[in-house]
C-alpha cells in the first residue's frame, strides 16, 4: 500500500473507533433527505427497476446503473459541511 | 430478487447460527461499543488488496473479509464454495448462488434488532469521548433512535382486529370541522382558531405529535393547540368548549384578558407569538438569534420583509430584512391618502387590470405596500455615502415568502382625532400570485425590464386562499366569522358554534379582515 492509502486507512480507522464514521453518515443521510437528493435517487431507482423488469432486476442492476448520477448529484453545500466536519475532526485529533 | 426468499440459507441456518449471526453483525457491521469499534478499524479490511472501502463484505462460513468492487468475495466464494456475504456497510445478505441480496424473515429480523441495539449504545458512549461539539441537527447525546418504518406488533393487530370501525377520509368528509361555543365575546379568538386548524402544515404537525414539551407547569399553549388539534379531528360534531385555551390566552398574553372584544388581528399574533416562544423551548437546542428560530411557527408563517432606503442625492441604498408574521394594508378611505399609487402617479398594468375604476383590490393594496415612497424634507435620514443627512425614498418589497402568508386590512382606524371601521370592499382572489411584489423583481424592474411576464413554470409564488375571518359591525359592538377551505373547493362558515356550508361566491363577495393564503407548492429549500 503506497503512502497515501495507508493514510486514507488511518482516518478511516480514528474515525471508525471514535464513532465520528458513523455520525458523519448520518448528518450524510439527513442532508441528503432535506435537500431532495433521496428522493431523487429513489425516483431514478424506480427508472431503472422498470426498465429491467421487477423479477429480473438484481441490486447490482441498480448499484451500476446510481452510483454515478448519486455522485454527480450531490449538492456541492452538502460536500462542504461534511468536508469542513471531518477537517475539524482531525484538527482535534491530530497526532 | 424472488420475494419467496433464497432455498441457500438453510445450509447456513444450523448450530448456533443465530447467536454467530448476531455476533458478525454487533463486531462488524454495526458497531455499537468502543471496543467493537476498535476491532472493526483494525481487521475490516479486503484480505486481497487490503481496502477499507470498495463495499466490504464478510464470509459468513469463515471468517474472510473481502470487497466486493473488485470481485474479491466472488472468488473466495468460488473457491471455498461458502455461499453466503453479509455487506459490512448496510448488513444485507449477499447469496453467490442467487447472485443478488437476498431477504430471509429470521436474518431481517435479527439484523433490525442488532441495528437498534448499536444505535442506542452509540447513544451513551458518545458521552466518553473528545467530541464536544455534536451536529445540532441530531440528539446532543449522539444519534438517537434510528428511524425505522411502523409495523404493527401482534398486539397491535390483535387491537385493530378487535375495533373494526375505522374513519375513511373520503373526498366529501367534513372531519375536522368542529363549531367553537362562544365564552362572551370570544369570537375575536374563535375565529382565529379556526383559521389555524385549517393550516394543513399546521394541522400535519400536531396530529403527528411531533410536539415534545419541555415545560413544566401546565401552561404550555403547544400542548393546548395539540388538544384542540385532536379535539377539532376526534369527529365530534357537537361544538368544543374552548374555556382552557382562553384561560392560557388570558395568562401569557395580558393585554387580551377580559370579557371586552378583543381585535381578531392581534390575537393573531399575540397566539403565534407565544406558540413560538413555547415552541423554542422543546427543539432540543435553543436557537441562538430568536429571528432564526427554526420552531414550526416561523417555519410556516415567517417571512422576510426588505426595506431599501435610498438616498435621493448619492443614490446609496441600505436594506434591512425584518421578519414579518402577517402584512399590514392600508386601505382607500382612511385618513392617508390610499390613490396614486407612486409619485408622479405611474399608471402600472398588472395582470391584465388598471385601477382607474372598479373597486379596489388585494393586488392594489400590495402595490401600495411596496410602492416608493418620498420620506419628505421633515424625514431626513443620515445618509453613510454622504455623510449628512438627506431627503430619501423607502421601499418595501418581499424577501422571503413565508408558506402561510396572512393579510391584514386595516379597517380598524385609531388615529388620535377618529375611531372608525372602514368598510370600503376590497376583491382578492382565490389564487394569487406574489411575483410581482418580490425583492428580486423589483431588482429587474431597475435593471430595465418593465413589463412583468410572469412566469407559468415558475410555482415558488403562487398561492391560495383558505380562510377569510370577517368583522361584522361597528368598532363598538361586533362580530367575528371566518370562512375555511375544506379539500379543494368545499368552504364553510364558521360562526362560532355554527357551521354551514358556503359557497366560492359569499367568500369572495364578503369584506374581509384577515385573508390566510397558502403556497400551492412547496419545494425542498
Amino acid at each position: 500500500m503506497n503512502k497515501e492509502a495507508r493514510l486514507k486507512a488511518t482516518i478511516n480507522q480514528k474515525l471508525t473507533e471514535t464513532g465520528e464514521r458513523e455520525r458523519l453518515k448520518e448528518l450524510l443521510r439527513a442532508k441528503l433527505t432535506e435537500c431532495g437528493w433521496k428522493d431523487q435517487m429513489k425516483a431514478q431507482c424506480k427508472e431503472v427497476i422498470k426498465e429491467k423488469g421487477l423479477e429480473h432486476v438484481t441490486v447490482e442492476d441498480l448499484v451500476v446503473e446510481i452510483t454515478p448520477k448519486g455522485r454527480a448529484l450531490v449538492p456541492d453545500s452538502v460536500k462542504k459541511e461534511l468536508l469542513q466536519r471531518i477537517r475539524a475532526f482531525l484538527t482535534q485529533h491530530a497526532s | 430478487m424472488s420475494p419467496a426468499g433464497c432455498p441457500h440459507v438453510n445450509g447456513f441456518k444450523v448450530d448456533n447460527w443465530k447467536q454467530n449471526l448476531r455476533l458478525i453483525y454487533q463486531c462488524f457491521v454495526w458497531s455499537g461499543s468502543a471496543e467493537t469499534r476498535k476491532r472493526k478499524a483494525k481487521s475490516c479490511i479486503c484480505h486481497m488488496c487490503g481496502t477499507h472501502l470498495n463495499r466490504l463484505h464478510s464470509c459468513l462460513y469463515c471468517v474472510f473479509f473481502a470487497c466486493f468492487a473488485k470481485k474479491h468475495i466472488h472468488e473466495h466464494a468460488k473457491s471455498k464454495r461458502h455461499n453466503l456475504a453479509i455487506d459490512l456497510l448496510y448488513g444485507g445478505i449477499y447469496c453467490f448462488m442467487c447472485q443478488d441480496y437476498i431477504y430471509d424473515k429470521e436474518m431481517e429480523q435479527i439484523a433490525k434488532e442488532e441495528q437498534r441495539k448499536a444505535w442506542k449504545m452509540q447513544g451513551t458512549a458518545t458521552q466518553n469521548t473528545t467530541h464536544d461539539k455534536p451536529p445540532s441537527e441530531l440528539n446532543p447525546n449522539g444519534i438517537g433512535e434510528k428511524y425505522s418504518t411502523w409495523e404493527p406488533t401482534k398486539k397491535e393487530l390483535e387491537l385493530l382486529r378487535h375495533n373494526p370501525k375505522r374513519r375513511r377520509i373520503t373526498s366529501n368528509c367534513t372531519i375536522g370541522l368542529r363549531g367553537l361555543i362562544n365564552l362572551g365575546n370570544t369570537c375575536f379568538m374563535n375565529c382565529i382558531v379556526q383559521a389555524l386548524t385549517h393550516t394543513p402544515l399546521l394541522r400535519d404537525f400536531f396530529l403527528s405529535d411531533r410536539h415534545k414539551c419541555e415545560m413544566q407547569s401546565n401552561s404550555c399553549l403547544v400542548c393546548e393547540m395539540s388538544q384542540l388539534f385532536q379535539e377539532f379531528y376526534s369527529g365530534h360534531r357537537s361544538p368544543h368548549v374552548p374555556f382552557r385555551l382562553l384561560h392560557l390566552v388570558w395568562t401569557h398574553a395580558r393585554h387580551l384578558a377580559g370579557y371586552e372584544q378583543q381585535d381578531a388581528h392581534e390575537f393573531l399574533i399575540a397566539a403565534l407569538d407565544v406558540l413560538h416562544r413555547h415552541c423554542k423551548d422543546d427543539n432540543g437546542k435553543k436557537a441562538n438569534n430568536p429571528n432564526h428560530c427554526n420552531c414550526i411557527i416561523d417555519q410556516i408563517f415567517t417571512g422576510g420583509l426588505q426595506s431599501d432606503v435610498t438616498c435621493q442625492v448619492c443614490h446609496g441604498v441600505s436594506t434591512t430584512i425584518d421578519p414579518f408574521w402577517d402584512i399590514s394594508l392600508d386601505l382607500p378611505g382612511s385618513s392617508t391618502p390610499f390613490w396614486p399609487l407612486s409619485p408622479g402617479g405611474e399608471v402600472s398594468v398588472l395582470n391584465g387590470e388598471s385601477h382607474s375604476t372598479g373597486a379596489t383590490t388585494l393586488m392594489d393594496c400590495l402595490r401600495r405596500f411596496t410602492r416608493p415612497e418620498h420620506l419628505g424634507s421633515s424625514a431626513k435620514i443620515k445618509c453613510s455615502g454622504c455623510h449628512s443627512y438627506q431627503e430619501s425614498t423607502k421601499q418595501l418589497t418581499m424577501k422571503k415568502l413565508p408558506i402561510v402568508a396572512c393579510f391584514h386590512l386595516k379597517r380598524f382606524e385609531h388615529s388620535a382625532k377618529l375611531r372608525r371601521k372602514i368598510t370600503t370592499y376590497v376583491s382578492f382572489p382565490l389564487e394569487l400570485d406574489m411575483t410581482p411584489f418580490m425583492a428580486s423583481s423589483k431588482e429587474s424592474r431597475m435593471n430595465g425590464q418593465y413589463q412583468q411576464t410572469v412566469d407559468p413554470f415558475n410555482n415558488d409564488n403562487k398561492y391560495s386562499l383558505f380562510a377569510v375571518v370577517n368583522h361584522q359591525g361597528t368598532l363598538e359592538s361586533g362580530h367575528y366569522t371566518t370562512f375555511i377551505r375544506q379539500h379543494k373547493d368545499q368552504w364553510f362558515k364558521c360562526d362560532d358554534a355554527i357551521i354551514t356550508k358556503a359557497s366560492i361566491k359569499d367568500v369572495l363577495d364578503s369584506e374581509g379582515y384577515l385573508l390566510f393564503y397558502h403556497k400551492q407548492f412547496l419545494e425542498y429549500e
